[in-house]
């Protein structure tokens, strides 16, 4: 009877003592040395794709948008923030509409920063823009609230009415 | 409207099925049951049987809509054509007196109102956040892939789903609802499993009193609305409590085969349930322990604990197999394994300890008055529980007493309010017993339970936060309000899900900071705190933003130069918890150099085997952590495999390292291990600058591309304001949830 009892629970008794242990491991693939890593671009772009697009809204951005990009008014004017503000340059595209510029003829768009006049340029064709600029040391702040924006000097009305219009903007911000 | 006819249909069909499942069991068993304790005990026994078939069904891979259906149909069939349906071989034994016109109209009136507001409530789109989370979710990701999968990033997939089983049909057919629908069905059957009983031992007003003190509770029916499983559970253990009166009554072995069976299904159904198996076993061997030889006495425990193997037994087995551990997710540092850390485990048990409470001594308030703390209340009729000691006096009340003690055991463990279920039906029975037989005192605690517990009255002295039901959902029951606007309105993370069903492709997973309602989404969502992997990538993010967690010190062993073939870093203080030791790079040096890490290096360690590449990936956003509160012993250990000349070894360690104190040792040539150094001088250095996206690196090596960070989560901000610092791209964001790819 005690030997039916040994043989019954020595097995139990050997299962329950073996510790679940793995065999040892090899190193593994190894990561990219922390130096070696591509240096990250900071940017601060509020593209008008984005979801959370309205969040960065300060003023002069109308509800008349498609998936890609958005009416502005006169002065629009969003919100962005940066960790750190080395080497920063304002970037910004958009497009400007054809009927537009027959109606008011060429416009001047001026392009700003925290309220301050970065550049200013005349267009005198319609189609898709691209400006991008340095930001002067001491306009921006790390860690703070940042405005960028553009000024429209003719804004448009179109015929059916409603708020006056100037570009059709894609994407806004700041990058390092 | 269909998808409410649906999950009716779906519902009833199962519920259909395992009554007569159970009713074909009784008919074989040949018992004596009146037909009024017959159909309950029918539904809860044949929820037994029909629970493993699925099981197989499951472990087969042939989980179709049309192999469910037809066991479903092949079971009510057989049952109708062998008569069983009906009790046709079941002897209704000596009759009892019929219930009073009083006890009728109390009872039915309000047991009646009450089973329309959860039928109503479960019939509604599903809401609960467990039920659509991992009960429903771990059913819906079934029936995708038409069978089981070893889900070892997930700790809920674990636990055994008994009643869950149930659910695949139910939800197969008629979605969400049917199985919140079966769910309800077992509070009916508890309940009239609990009217059946009274009558049994002559005590019909007793029973009915405890009855409805049960079906009445606040959070019985919160619970039983929803498709969660701890009035399942209750019923099961009840039925196997009953059966156990049955077989002392009739004495037939046979009848020992139901007690154990739901014994068995009772853990199935709930872990935290297999105290009724020690009642069921000890009360057969007391009632044996004169038989004769004593074999003979031993044969009735034998049966009842071999039936109870039959149905918990598959369980044990697959989480033995599958996840190393047969009691997963629990006792891991018994059963150790790669998928749960034994300090989860620990922060999880502290955590459904207390729940957040300051002190247990209010929980008997907590937990019949206010529910602010354990998610729900059982309602202010409980604290009349001392009263329950009266029964004693029966036999029947020391029964009662002592299975509604033995259930109770558990609840210290997890003291949410839902995890009484299972005692209540044993403890109302027992305050209803005290009262013996005084009709109109019963009655009148019958009233005042069902008033107090009625949902417009609970708002006026609950907690805000208590669980309970708040709404009678008809028109979204019958969809007329449409099922997403409903979802949208009610359901926390709904959005969420949608939107990740929107925005993700395939069936790629999300890792996600915050729970979402797994059930509405067809990806996998791989929760921060669900398993030992997904633990390991939340604390890897976290280190992005959280200085506490980031790799700012060294721990520098000098020695003279010697050549060792194998070498180990040994952890010596008793730490406390929840202080671990966590080392993210282990480094050996040769005359300023560092030794090439070579492949046919040897790495182990001791706790936490398995994560141990983690200090020796050259990554600092990741590390290796012991798993368990630091203590003397714990060792990282590396074979060169060769004789290596050696002078300094590194340990890049976190701010919060002060608590360890190591020593480094070298294996001799004859294997024993010799001190070399202790007391390593500690540096400083900086937190690497691309941490985030090192962090985010590691998810997407890992083949994740999706993050959901909840807008309230702990540094949901660090991600929002600058995602691309992270590596990662805003798609989407809903209801306080932003959901990133990573761009790499």
């Amino acid at each position: 009877m005690k030997r039916r009892l040994g043989l019954v629970c020595a097995p139990v008794l050997m299962a329950s003592a073996c510790r679940n242990m793995p065999g040892p491991f090899a190193p593994p693939v190894q990561r990219q040395p922390l130096e070696d890593f591509r240096p990250y671009r900071m940017s601060a772009i509020v593209d008008m794709a984005d979801e959370d697009a309205k969040t960065h809204f300060v003023r002069d951005l109308t509800s008349n948008a498609s998936a890609t990009w958005r009416w502005t008014g006169q002065w629009p004017t969003l919100r962005v923030r940066m960790r750190s503000v080395e080497n920063v340059r304002y970037t910004i595209d958009f497009a400007i509409a054809g009927a537009m510029l027959a109606k008011t003829g060429p416009m001047t768009v001026s392009f700003l920063v925290n309220d301050r006049v970065l550049g200013r340029i005349r267009y005198k064709h319609e189609g898709a823009q691209h400006f991008e600029k340095a930001v002067p040391a001491g306009w921006v702040t790390a860690g703070e609230d940042i405005t960028v924006g553009a000024s429209v000097n003719k804004p448009w009305t179109p015929p059916e009415g409603g708020p006056p219009l100037g570009i059709m903007l894609t994407r806004i911000g700041l990058t390092q | 409207m269909r998808q409410a006819a649906a999950a009716l249909f779906g519902a009833g069909f199962t519920v259909a099925a395992c009554y007569a499942a159970g009713s074909l069991l009784i008919d074989q068993l040949r018992a004596t049951l009146r037909q009024d304790e017959r159909i309950p005990l029918a539904f809860i026994l044949g929820a037994a049987c029909l629970h493993l078939a699925i099981f197989a069904i499951l472990a087969l891979h042939i989980a179709y809509w049309p192999v469910l259906a037809g066991l479903l149909a092949a079971t009510i069939l057989a049952a109708i054509v062998t008569g069983a349906w009906r009790g046709a071989h079941t002897s209704i034994g000596k009759p009892v007196a019929p219930l009073s016109d009083s006890l009728r109209m109390v009872f039915g009136w309000c047991a009646g109102i009450f089973a329309v507001v959860y039928l109503v409530n479960a019939w509604a789109p599903e809401v609960s956040p467990d039920g659509a989370g991992y009960h429903l979710g771990l059913v819906a990701r079934e029936l995708r892939v038409h069978g089981f999968e070893p889900l070892t990033n997930d700790m809920y997939a674990m636990l055994s789903q008994g009643v869950e089983m149930l659910f695949v049909p139910a939800f197969a057919i008629g979605r969400h609802s049917a199985a919140a629908l079966v769910h309800f069905a077992f509070s009916v059957a508890l309940a009239l499993a609990m009217l059946a009983y009274g009558r049994r031992i002559g005590k019909p007003w007793a029973g009915a009193a405890g009855a409805l003190l049960t079906f009445a509770s606040p959070v019985v029916g919160a619970d039983a609305s929803a498709a969660y499983v701890d009035v399942a559970t209750a019923a099961i253990v009840f039925g196997a409590f009953y059966w156990t009166e049955v077989w002392d009554e009739q004495r037939h072995m046979s009848l020992l085969i139901p007690v154990g069976l739901l014994a068995g299904y009772a853990y199935a159904a709930k872990y935290t349930a297999f105290p009724i198996a020690i009642y069921a076993l000890g009360l057969v061997a007391w009632r044996g322990r004169r038989l004769r030889p004593i074999g003979k006495s031993l044969r009735p425990v034998l049966l009842v604990a071999g039936c109870a193997l039959i149905m918990a037994g598959p369980w044990i087995a697959r989480n033995w197999i599958w996840y190393q551990n047969p009691v997963a997710p629990f006792a891991n540092s018994i059963f150790r394994n790669p998928y749960v850390h034994v300090m989860f485990e620990h922060d999880y048990s502290e955590r459904l300890r207390h729940y957040g409470m300051p002190s247990l001594w209010p929980l008997a308030l907590e937990a019949t008055l206010r529910g602010g703390y354990v998610s729900g209340i059982i309602g202010p009729a409980f604290l009349l529980l001392p009263v329950a000691l009266a029964a004693l006096r029966f036999q029947a009340g020391r029964r009662l007493v002592l299975a509604g003690a033995l259930m109770f055991s558990t609840y210290f463990a997890n003291i949410g309010a839902r995890f009484l279920i299972p005692s209540l039906p044993f403890f109302s029975l027992a305050i209803g017993l005290a009262f013996g037989e005084a009709a109109t005192l019963l009655a009148a605690l019958m009233l005042i339970h069902a008033a107090a517990s009625w949902p417009p009255i609970l708002n006026h002295y609950v907690n805000a936060n208590c669980w309970r039901l708040v709404r009678f959902p008809y028109k979204a029951a019958l969809r007329i309000t449409p099922p997403e606007d409903f979802l949208r309105k009610n359901s926390q993370g709904y959005s969420a899900a949608q939107m990740i069903d929107q925005k993700v492709p395939g069936n790629e997973p999300v890792f996600s900071m915050d729970g979402i309602p797994d059930s509405y989404t067809r990806h996998p969502i791989l929760l921060y705190y669900e398993s030992a992997s997904n633990e390991t990538l939340a604390d890897t993010i976290n280190m992005g933003w959280n200085a506490a967690e980031q790799p700012i010190l060294s721990r520098v062993f000098s020695f003279p130069e010697r050549k060792a073939r194998r070498m180990r870093v040994v952890q010596t203080a008793e730490g406390f918890y929840p202080h671990q030791w966590n080392v993210y790079e282990l480094r050996f040096f040769y005359h300023g150099a560092e030794l090439a890490r070579k492949l046919d290096w040897r790495l182990q360690a001791w706790p936490n085997p398995w994560e141990v590449q983690l200090a020796f990936d050259n990554s600092l956003a990741t590390r290796w952590r012991s798993g368990e509160t630091a203590s003397p012993g714990m060792y990282l250990d590396v074979d060169f495999g060769r004789d290596e000349p050696v002078d300094e070894v590194r340990l890049i360690v976190s701010g919060d390292s002060e608590l360890t104190r190591l020593q480094l040792e070298s294996a001799s040539s004859t294997g024993t291990w010799e001190k070399i150094a202790k007391n390593p001088t500690v540096m400083q250095h900086d937190v690497p600058k691309g941490i985030r996206r090192m962090a985010t690196y590691e998810l997407h090596a890992r083949g994740i591309h999706y993050l959901m960070v909840a807008d309230k989560s702990n540094g949901a901000e660090d991600f929002a304001e600058d995602p691309e610092a992270w590596g990662l791209k805003l798609i989407g964001h809903t209801e306080g949830e932003r959901l990133y790819q990573t761009i790499w």
